[in-house]
């Protein structure tokens, strides 16, 4: 699994690649301590490249949310894969995420 | 049917306790993604078998092969690993009393991952809220009921998201709706998780209300495997009396002969 993080505009675009589980889920942590250290407060997680998620992935995007949320920073999700958006909704986390279809949504949204 | 991946297999597995031969000859193939109960008497050895599919115990003779891993062929840390994605819900629920319910939950992810303490809570927090016990984390074993007890260690059986849970006997001591509301979970976890799951069960309510399969455990060996809808309809003596609980039947309970007041006067 792996992050890029890009600018436009304050707007921190974050494209994850890859699983996010119980063995990636704490780099996935980590590569967002920088954004939150810097209070960023516009961040779009692009997940459109995120095969699998696992409950300590999904947990790890609560505690980020939290994080953000902390200083008044929005945080929104994008690009989720169909098998991707059903683990959100079995766990009944879909309605705590803002989550857009597409990145360019997720950005105009701000 | 014969495209479907296995994930569990099982060829001619003995094992006997001293001079007690418990198992003699068990053979068993588990798809991925379905329901798979074993049934069979008190004693018959279901126990003991689901501890040879999750690697506590060694066969005598034959294999076990689990995702696709041979459990005799692999060193210690091999098996470690595919022992992570199975998940074990024992037949008494083993949670330990001098930890609170989060901490029985959270168990598996201290040991095994370098997550995070406040990722590990909300970890918890959502297997609770899947087994409905939201609010229950501080909680101490012993302010549980049987049927919350079995719940929580539901949640620690999933903590680490596995791709096979083995439960033995999980509705036994409890009453009929606690019993349905577990079944209702196993059937959840399955298909929503697409999860296999293995159920040794003895209470026909649950065998009906969950499996795709079934398979029967009798003097050792399974004496029939099929469809839920081909064992209610088996033209099996053994199977039926099972299914039926008659007293009288090809399976003996009461035994018979002169032993008894033998044994009296002896
Ligand atoms: N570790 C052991 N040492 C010696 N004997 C054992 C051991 N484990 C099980 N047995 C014996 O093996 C037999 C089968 O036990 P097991 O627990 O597998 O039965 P079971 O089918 O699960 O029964 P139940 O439905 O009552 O749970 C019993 O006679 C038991 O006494
Ligand atoms: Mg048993």
């Amino acid at each position: 699994m792996q992050v890029v993080v890009s600018e436009k505009d304050g707007i921190f675009i974050c494209r994850v690649e890859g699983e996010i589980d119980i063995n990636t889920a704490v780099q996935l942590k980590k590569a967002f301590d920088k954004l939150i250290r810097e209070k960023r407060d516009k961040i779009v997680i692009s997940m459109e490249k995120v095969s699998y998620i696992d409950s300590s992935g999904l947990a790890t995007l609560v505690e980020l949310l939290k994080n953000f949320r902390k200083y008044g920073a929005r945080m929104k999700l994008a690009g989720l894969t169909a098998k991707v958006k059903s683990l959100f909704e079995i766990t009944k986390l879909e309605k705590l995420f803002d989550i857009l279809e597409k990145e360019e949504e997720a950005i105009k949204a701000f | 049917m014969d495209d479907r991946e296995v994930i569990i297999k099982a060829e001619g597995i003995h094992k006997a306790f001293g001079e007690n031969q418990i198992l003699n000859g068990v053979d068993l193939e588990i798809y991925k993604g379905e329901t798979f109960v074993i049934m069979g008497g008190s004693g018959c050895g279901k126990s003991t078998f689901l501890r040879h599919l999750t690697g506590a115990l060694t066969p005598d003779k034959g294999r076990v092969s689990l995702l696709g891993k041979d459990l005799a062929l692999l060193k210690e840390a091999e098996k470690e690993d595919v022992l992570k994605k199975i998940g074990m819900c024992f037949q008494s629920s083993a949670l330990f009393d001098s930890m609170t319910v989060a901490g029985n939950i959270s168990l598996p992810l201290r040991e095994h991952t370098k997550l995070e303490g406040n990722v590990i809570d909300i970890v918890v927090k959502m297997k609770l809220e899947l087994v409905g016990l939201r609010g229950f984390e501080n909680l101490m074993p012993s302010q549980l009921s049987g049927g919350m007890k079995k719940r929580v260690g539901l949640a620690r059986a999933i903590v680490m998201d596995p791709q096979v849970i083995f439960y033995d006997e999980p509705t036994a001591g409890l009453d009929p709706i606690v019993g349905g509301v577990i079944d209702k979970l196993i059937l959840d976890l399955s298909k929503k998780l697409s999860i296999t799951s293995v159920v040794v069960t003895h209470d026909m309510n649950s065998v009906f209300r969950i499996a795709d399969r079934v398979a029967m455990l009798y003097k050792g060996r399974v004496v029939e495997v099929g469809t839920a809808n081909q064992i209610k309809n088996t033209e099996n003596e053994l199977v039926r009396q099972f299914i039926t609980g008659q007293p009288d039947g090809p399976i003996s309970f009461m035994q018979t002969g002169d032993d008894y007041l033998e044994s009296l006067t002896k």
